[in-house]
């Protein structure tokens, strides 16, 4: 569904993301991982081209999507989230699922900002999410973890076919990241790809069908997560080179 | 594929949250006062009647001036209020707009208030193109950019001989008795003002309104959201243009005269950026009662300390005070705090 062929991201001097190919298939769940700077939150900008790639491409079902702008990749069905929540401020959570749905032409701009239908479907995800009752809070009054499942209602409100999460378990707290797990799971379940970059492993091995690994910018290890967890690559990359000192 | 979440998961939670929100909306509404707004027209549109009862000429220039400001500081309040992009070069379709209908007016005799939704659209092409260039910086870049606008366009009028360069370009009066005479641009003028604070009602409250508000929030966030920020900006500033070009229009013949030096300077711009501060940048009222409170307060200093510069000093004191107690400007602010009256909520 999603290919990446030899993407690259280069600020000046440094080779954020250095060639990176991997491909994410249909109806999966694939996580993105790798050591702090590995190129993983680039790679992340450049697919969702919140930033432009220095040189690669981005294929999605077929189409070419690393030249369009980010509002085209999002219709084109690739919708993501950020590492840190921007929620829309002095915006209640219903306004900023809404701001997701799509519009239809330069008539659909004068439409009002909410139809009926609007407000039952992100009604009926925020349900699913299980946070109906903060539907008209200002998204500045919400916790951390309130705002990163209004990012992901807000994902499902432009009827996406894949999205990507950004450490979606990032400063959440336990219970709470056993709800993000769950919902990622009904996700995919109902048939939704999931690409997912995230630091905590139990999520990533509980979640992944498979497991693209990245370090200084490359992918150094792709496989379901038991290959990937026993692969001395990844080691070596998350390690830093200890097992090569102990072998020594 | 697209997933669509299951119809049957809007439970009976949903349902009942539905109509805990419609029962809050209606509330909402019974706390709007829209008739307040259409009240004051109506007041307004019977004025002129003032007249078979004597002179109150100067009564009704203080109202067609407050009003063409309330037209220009709520067109500027669509590109600087809603999209959060501020611009001190709107005084440049100010002169848009009366030069084109001043011209055609002064060749062919027709009245600005015919061709004054012209001038608002030659406005907005003007404002669109600029846009698209401007438009792609943001912050400190994008109000540098507009002062180049307007330093640019005054260059260009100062020279330009078709239009009377520097010296201007003196129009025709019209021939009704001095009673009368200003009671055309007065309707003109209180019609244009009252299309735009509809007009921007409606952007406010529709997905073009929405996306802006977007905008001025997080850019980025709002593009990855699926909003082509790049159109839904130049199409904000095309509008703003539109407001204050229709403006501009019918305050050239009213004046009788046109000059560079009357609609090429910052001050006009810089009013309709302390208006809609002043009032609540972003809302719908804010404008208004920013461009009410700014015209009475510099009346109020010119007739109590005459027209030195002690009487800006006053003005400015003024509007520092307000801004340290009303940081969000009277509308924004009262509205934070749940105090904002009846008559004042029009959003």
């Amino acid at each position: 569904m999603l290919e990446v062929k030899n993407l690259c991201k280069h600020y000046g001097g440094i080779r954020a993301v250095d060639g990176a190919t991997f491909t994410v298939d249909k109806g999966s769940i694939t996580a993105l991982i790798g050591p702090n700077g590995a190129g993983k939150t680039t790679a992340f900008n450049c697919i969702s081209r919140t930033v432009a790639p220095t040189s690669g491409e981005v294929w999605l079902d077929g189409q070419r999507i690393d030249h369009l702008r980010p509002h085209k990749v999002t219709a084109k069905g690739l919708s993501r989230t950020f590492q840190i929540s921007r929620n829309l401020s002095d915006m209640t959570v219903i306004e900023n699922v809404i701001v997701q749905s799509r519009v239809d032409g330069i008539a659909g701009l004068f439409k009002p900002a909410m139809s009926r239908e609007e407000k039952d479907k992100a009604m009926s995800i925020l349900d699913f999410l299980g946070i109906t009752r903060i539907a008209y809070e200002d998204g500045n009054n919400l916790s951390y973890g309130q705002k990163k499942l209004m990012d992901l209602a807000a994902l499902l409100m432009s009827d996406p076919k894949i999205i990507l999460l950004d450490e979606p378990a990032g400063g959440v707290n336990p219970s709470l990241l056993e709800e993000i797990i769950s919902h990622i799971q009904a996700l995919n379940a109902r048939g939704l790809t999931v690409l997912i970059v995230e630091h905590n492993m139990d999520l990533i091995m509980r979640l992944s069908h498979r497991v693209v690994v990245m370090a200084q910018g490359r992918v150094i290890c792709d496989g379901t997560p038991d290959v990937v967890r026993k692969d001395p690559q990844v080691l070596d990359a998350y390690l830093g080179g200890v097992l090569e000192q102990e072998a020594a | 594929m697209a997933v669509t979440l299951d119809q049957s998961s809007a439970s009976a939670v949903v349902e009942a949250r539905r109509a805990h929100n419609e029962k809050l909306a209606r509330k909402a509404d019974q706390t709007r006062a829209t008739w307040f707004p259409l009240a004051v027209m109506a007041i307004l549109i019977a004025l002129p009647l003032l007249q078979f009862t004597g002179n109150y000429n100067y009564l009704l220039h203080m109202v067609l001036f407050t009003a063409s400001h309330v037209a220009m500081a709520s067109g500027w309040n669509i590109l600087g209020g809603f999209a959060g992009y501020i611009s001190l070069g709107h005084s440049v379709f100010f002169a848009i707009g009366g030069y084109f209908s001043g011209m055609i007016l002064a060749r062919y005799g027709i009245s600005t208030i015919v061709t004054a939704p012209l001038a608002g659209l030659l406005a907005a092409v003007v404002g669109y193109l600029i846009g698209m260039v401007t438009l792609k910086v943001r912050g400190p870049s994008f109000i540098i950019s507009s002062i180049a606008l307007l330093m640019i366009a005054r260059i260009l009028f100062d020279n330009w001989e078709l239009i009377g360069g520097a010296n201007g370009v003196t129009l025709p009066v019209n021939d009704l008795p001095v009673q009368w005479a200003k009671i055309p641009y007065y309707y003109a003028m209180l019609a244009i003002a009252a299309f735009t604070v509809w007009a921007s009602y409606k952007i406010k409250h529709s997905k073009f309104g929405l996306g802006l508000r977007a905008i001025s929030k997080d850019e980025i966030k709002a593009e990855s959201a699926g909003i082509d920020t790049r159109f839904y900006k130049v199409m904000a500033f095309a509008l703003s243009a539109f407001f204050v070009g229709m403006a501009g229009a019918v305050w050239g013949e009213y004046l009788t005269y046109l000059r560079p030096n009357i609609f090429l300077v910052i001050l006009v711009s810089a009013n309709l950026v302390l208006m809609s501060i002043l009032g609540g940048k972003g809302t719908v009222a804010g404008p208004v009662i920013g461009a009410i409170l700014i015209v009475a307060l510099n009346e109020l200093f010119v007739a109590t300390m005459g027209a030195s510069e002690i009487n800006i000093l006053g003005t400015g004191m003024v509007m520092a005070a307000g801004l340290m107690f009303f940081p969000l400007g009277l509308v924004g602010t009262l509205a934070r705090k749940g105090k904002l009256p009846r008559v004042l909520n029009w959003d």
